[in-house]
């Protein structure tokens, strides 16, 4: 009976399949997609018995190779149990492209295990966008948005500035040094502080209006959305951990902007939303 | 500056293009690759005009202009995978941040901190509202089987 080539490997091909997982559900990919995508891949490298159980916040593989052991008797049996803990954390569409296009390359045949495993690590370590470009599309689509939300030109232009301050203190102050909530709350504060004291100059006009499109940026718009398609997908406990942590991102957001407002009211008094 | 000019922006080819920018920068912000850009902003600036449209000359409720610009972004959505041949995800992600589903919960919190709360109860309830409309017209569109866009899009027709 012709045997596999990758007939003893399966720990192998499962830890790539639970690799490529990981990437894609770490960095904002459907509950869906990340089970599909593992199953793929296991399967080309010869292993039709996983198991995996994919939460929004953990990975479950399972396996064993007794489907192997009846084509190839020679083969010892071998069990394969792997979980895996991921943070909630940003997203990164990119490197859920990039796995994407590597699981379509690996059926196609391009890829053994083990250059499969280094293209991994390299999307991995994929970089980011500049800091300087960051900084300015914060700027730009708090702009935008402001206008989307209802604001004037004047107000746009208080959005937009706020929008860049507020990014600047995102990359080097909240996002390294402070926690999820915290983070939010002071980038919320400053971001609110700025539209006020602009309004009280007499540059802005709405201040509802200046400071929605200021603090969007923080918005966890990717959480949101794929809480909802999980959700969707009848993938409801992911869903809701999801829907759950943007829930708690806005209570960030929404107790730095009534900060704000507090403090400001009694120092200049009268300002309404 | 005069009021006239200054309300510039709540004209729908202003919308559109805020649609389209907004989409766009914060694309950037969510690490969508640079080739998807254009189309990411398209999708956005579609979806947000349709809704734009729909309330102000249409007369429809946030529930119906949100349910139709779902159903819009969602179909271009998956199209543009098929054509690009990429993750229907970056595009749908792109296309639904300027309906922005989850600002109505950050005003509910707001409101709710802040203790007004017939208004919190009031926005809280277009949020759900809102936020239905939007899984609804994902559920529809996402029923369409993947062939239907394979053959739309395939580049030998019988």
């Amino acid at each position: 009976m012709e045997t596999n080539q990758y007939d003893n490997k399966m720990s192998e091909a499962l830890e790539v399949a639970t690799k490529a997982g990981y990437i894609l559900l770490e960095n904002g990919a459907e509950i869906s997609r990340v089970e599909e995508t593992m199953n793929r891949i296991a399967k080309y490298f010869g292993v039709d018995t996983g198991n995996y159980y994919v939460l929004s916040n953990g990975i479950f593989t399972t396996g064993n190779s007794r489907k192997l052991k009846k084509s190839n008797p020679n083969s010892l049996s071998e069990q394969f149990a792997d979980v895996k803990y991921i943070p909630l954390r940003g997203s990164r569409l990119d490197k859920v492209v990039a796995v994407n296009q590597l699981s379509r390359d690996i059926e196609a045949g391009k890829h053994t295990i083990e250059t499969a495993d280094k293209e991994l690590d390299t999307i991995n370590k994929m970089p980011f966008v500049k800091n300087w470009f960051q900084i300015l599309s914060s700027g730009i689509g708090s702009g935008f948005f402001c206008s989307i939300f209802g604001g004037g030109l004047r107000d746009c232009f208080v959005s937009t500035l706020a929008g860049l301050i507020l990014w600047v203190f995102v990359l080097k102050v909240s996002a390294p040094h402070m926690s999820k909530l915290l983070g939010n709350m002071a980038g919320s504060f400053l971001a609110a502080s700025f539209c006020i004291i602009a309004i009280k100059v007499g540059i802005g006009v709405s201040l509802g209006h200046t400071i929605i499109g200021a603090v969007i940026p923080l918005v966890p718009g990717v959480a949101f959305t794929i809480g909802i398609r999980d959700i969707v997908g009848e993938d409801y406990l992911a869903g809701t951990t999801r829907l759950v942590d943007a829930c708690v991102v806005f209570f960030g957001i929404a107790m730095g902007v009534a900060a704000a407002l507090l403090i400001f009211n009694k120092i200049f008094g009268g300002l309404e939303l | 500056m005069t009021e006239s000019l200054d309300m510039i922006t709540q004209t729908v080819w202003f919308q559109a293009l805020s649609g389209y920018f907004g989409t766009i920068a914060f694309a950037i912000l969510f690490g969508v690759p640079k080739q998807f850009y254009n189309t990411g902003g398209i999708v956005g600036a579609a979806g947000w005009t349709t809704n734009v449209v729909l309330a102000w000359y249409c007369g429809f409720s946030p529930f119906a202009s949100n349910f139709c610009a779902s159903i819009v972004i969602t179909f271009l959505s998956r199209c543009f995978a098929v054509i690009k041949k990429c993750p229907v995800t970056v595009f749908r992600i792109s296309g639904l941040l300027p309906l922005v589903p989850g600002i109505g919960i950050y005003w509910t919190i707001y409101y709710l901190i802040s203790e007004n709360y017939p208004k919190a109860f009031t926005t809280g309830i277009t949020a759900l509202k809102v936020l239905t409309a939007i899984i609804m017209g994902m559920v529809i569109v996402s029923g369409i089987p993947n062939k239907f866009f394979k053959r739309l899009f395939s580049p030998r027709r019988p």
